[in-house]
C-alpha cells in the first residue's frame, strides 16, 4: 500500500548545517497495519510522516501510495488518501470555527467544497452521534468555537475528523505528547478502534514506550535515518518494556 | 434627521461593501491588504468612464466589480505564487493602480452630472436624499445577504479555515494559495463596488479619492471587532453585519467632528486618531482593570 523506495532526505544540503535525516530507506507498509514508529530524537521518524504528508520532499527516491507515485504531488492533493493528527492539538483544527464547521470541512476533505450550505439538521445529527461516542459530552457544544476546548478534547475530535471522509492512511505524530494521561488514553484507544473497525492504516510516531508496547501490530525502530528493527505482531507481543529501554540505552 | 448626519449615513452605506471587503481580507484571511486604496478608485474610475460613454448602469456594476477583482487577483498572485509579503504585494499593486486609473480616466477627475446613475434609476421616494438612502440601503442589504450566505457555505467554511489555520486547511485538501487569491479578488471586487457607488453618489471621480480609504474600512472592521468582543458575538453573519454598523459609526464620528467646527483639513488626522483610539481602547481598559 505505502512504499518508500530508496528514500533519502538531507536537510540544508550543501550548507554547513547539513543533516542527513534518512538514508536509502526502503519500506513497505500494508493495508490495515497499525505501525508504531519509535526512535531517538533526530532518527528520522517524523521525517517519514512529513514526507508522506508532502510538507517536505525527498532528496532522492520515490514514494507510492496504492501504486500511485505521489513523490511530487502537492500536500493538499494527498488528502484523498491521507489524514493527519498533529502533535500540537491546535494544528489539527481551526480554533475560531465551531466544532460543527470543523467537522463539515473534514467531511469534505477529498471532496468538493462548493457553494451549498452543508450544515443541516441531518449533518448535525450525524456529528452529534459521532461526537457522543467519545463520552466527553461535546455533542452539546457543537456550536462552540473549537478554540474553547482543551487540548485533549481537540485531539480526540481531530482523530474523529480524520476519518469523517474516505481515508486510507492516518498519520499520527506524537499525538499524546501534549495531553494528560486520561486524554492520552482516550486518543490512543480511539485510534486503535479506528484501525480495527474501519481497517484504516495507521502510522504512529511516539516517544511513549507504553503506547508502543500496547498499541499497533508492527513496530519500527529508527536510528540514524534507517530502520534498525522491524517487528511484526508475533515478535511485538513478546516484547517487554525493559527490552525497549535497552534498545535506547 | 439632520441633512448632515443623513449624508454621513448615505456615505457609510456606500462604503459598506468596501468595509466588508476589508473584513474578508483582514479578519477572514488575516491578510493586511492595501490594494484597497487603488481598487476603490479603480471601481470609481471604470464607473465614470463607462457612465459618461452612456453604458447602462446595470452593466457598469459587474464591470467595476470585475476590475477590482482583477486587482485583487494580481495582489493574491504576487503574494502566493511569488512569495512576496502580503503587505508589500498590496502596496505594489496599489502603486501601479494609480497609473492604471490615471490612464483609464485620461485626466485627474471626471464630473458625473446629468448622467443616468443608480441613484436616479429607481424612484423609491420623491425626496432625492431619502431615495439615495433607500437605494444605498438596498444595495448594501443585497451585498450583505450574498456575503453572509457565501461565508456559511462549504466554500465559505473553507475560506475561513484557511485564514484561521492554514496547516489544518491544507491537511483537509484545501489549496490555500488558490483560496487566498479568490478571497483577495472578492475583497477588492467589493471595494470596487463601493467606488462604483461613491462616484455616482458624490457626482464625480477623482484620481485621489482612494487615498487613505483603507483606514476607513479598517476603522469600521475594528469597531465591529470591538463590539463583537464586548457582546460575545461569534456568528460570522452577525460579525459582518457589525462591520456595516461600524462603518456607520465611523462616518457618524467624522460628521460629528465636522459639526462641532473642526477644520476639515484636520479630518484625515481625526480619522487616524479615531482608529488609534479603537485599537488602543481594549489595551487601555485592560491596564485600568489591572490597576
Amino acid at each position: 500500500m505505502i512504499q518508500f523506495k530508496h528514500i533519502s532526505k538531507i536537510y540544508n544540503k550543501g550548507k554547513e548545517d547539513e543533516v542527513a535525516a534518512l538514508s536509502n530507506l526502503n519500506l513497505n507498509i500494508n493495508k490495515g497495519e497499525f505501525v508504531v514508529i519509535i526512535g531517538t530524537n533526530g532518527s528520522g521518524k517524523s521525517t517519514v510522516l512529513n514526507l508522506l504528508l508532502g510538507t517536505i520532499n525527498p532528496t532522492e527516491g520515490a514514494i507510492n501510495i496504492n501504486n500511485h507515485d505521489i513523490t511530487s504531488l502537492p500536500s493538499f492533493k494527498r488528502s484523498q488518501w491521507i489524514s493527519m493528527v498533529f502533535q500540537n492539538p491546535a494544528h489539527g483544527t481551526a480554533h475560531d470555527l465551531s466544532i460543527l464547521e470543523n467537522f463539515r470541512l473534514a467531511s469534505l476533505r477529498a471532496g468538493k467544497k462548493g457553494l451549498q450550505i452543508g450544515i443541516n439538521n441531518s449533518f448535525r445529527k450525524t456529528i452529534e452521534e459521532k461526537v457522543s461516542s467519545l463520552g466527553m459530552g461535546l455533542e452539546k457544544k457543537l456550536d462552540q468555537p473549537m478554540g474553547s476546548l482543551s487540548g485533549g478534547q481537540r485531539q480526540a475530535l481531530t482523530l474523529l475528523m480524520g476519518v469523517m471522509d474516505k481515508t486510507d492512511i492516518l498519520l499520527m505524530d506524537e499525538p499524546t505528547a501534549a495531553l494528560d494521561p486520561k486524554s492520552s488514553q482516550v486518543v490512543m484507544q480511539l485510534a486503535d478502534k479506528i484501525n480495527k473497525e474501519l481497517g484504516i492504516t495507521i502510522m504512529l510516531v511516539t516517544h511513549s514506550m507504553k503506547d508502543a508496547l500496547h498499541f499497533g501490530n508492527r513496530l519500527l525502530m529508527f536510528h540514524g535515518g534507517q530502520v534498525i528493527r522491524d517487528l511484526n505482531q508475533t515478535d511485538k507481543s513478546t516484547l517487554q518494556l525493559s527490552h525497549l529501554q535497552e534498545w535506547f540505552s | 434627521m439632520s441633512a448632515f448626519y443623513l449624508t454621513a449615513l448615505q456615505m457609510a452605506l456606500c462604503l459598506g461593501p468596501m468595509a466588508m471587503g476589508i473584513f474578508i481580507s483582514m479578519k477572514v484571511f488575516n491578510i493586511p491588504d492595501i490594494t484597497t486604496d487603488g481598487s476603490y478608485t479603480l471601481g470609481a474610475t471604470v464607473t465614470a468612464v463607462l457612465l459618461t460613454s452612456n453604458t447602462p448602469v446595470w452593466l457598469v456594476l459587474p464591470i467595476s466589480i470585475c476590475a477590482g477583482a482583477m486587482a485583487g487577483t494580481i495582489t493574491g498572485f504576487i503574494h502566493t505564487k511569488l512569495g512576496i509579503d502580503a503587505l508589500l504585494s498590496g502596496i505594489l499593486v496599489m502603486t501601479a493602480l494609480y497609473s492604471v486609473n490615471l490612464m483609464i480616466l485620461g485626466r485627474s477627475n471626471i464630473p458625473l452630472v446629468d448622467i443616468d446613475s443608480i441613484f436616479n434609476k429607481i424612484p423609491f421616494s420623491s425626496n432625492e436624499q431619502y431615495n439615495q438612502l433607500l437605494i444605498a440601503l438596498l444595495f448594501v442589504g443585497c451585498v450583505l445577504a450574498i456575503i453572509i450566505y457565501l461565508l456559511r457555505t462549504d466554500f465559505g467554511i473553507t475560506m475561513r479555515a484557511t485564514g484561521n489555520n492554514p496547516i489544518m486547511s491544507k491537511a483537509m485538501g484545501v489549496n490555500n494559495d488558490s483560496i487566498k487569491i479568490i478571497g483577495l479578488a472578492m475583497s477588492n471586487g467589493l471595494t470596487a463596488s463601493s467606488g462604483f457607488l461613491v462616484a455616482q453618489y458624490q457626482g464625480f471621480t477623482d484620481i485621489n479619492m482612494g487615498i487613505g480609504i483603507v483606514i476607513t474600512g479598517l476603522g469600521s472592521v475594528l469597531i465591529a471587532d470591538t463590539i463583537s468582543k464586548w457582546t460575545n458575538i461569534r456568528k460570522i453573519g452577525k460579525q459582518i453585519m457589525l462591520v456595516v454598523i461600524g462603518c456607520i459609526a465611523f462616518q457618524s464620528v467624522l460628521a460629528f467632528t465636522l459639526s462641532i467646527g473642526i477644520d476639515p483639513n484636520l479630518l484625515k488626522m481625526v480619522t487616524a486618531l479615531f482608529v488609534l483610539l479603537i485599537v488602543a481602547l481594549p489595551r487601555i481598559s485592560k491596564s485600568f482593570a489591572k490597576n
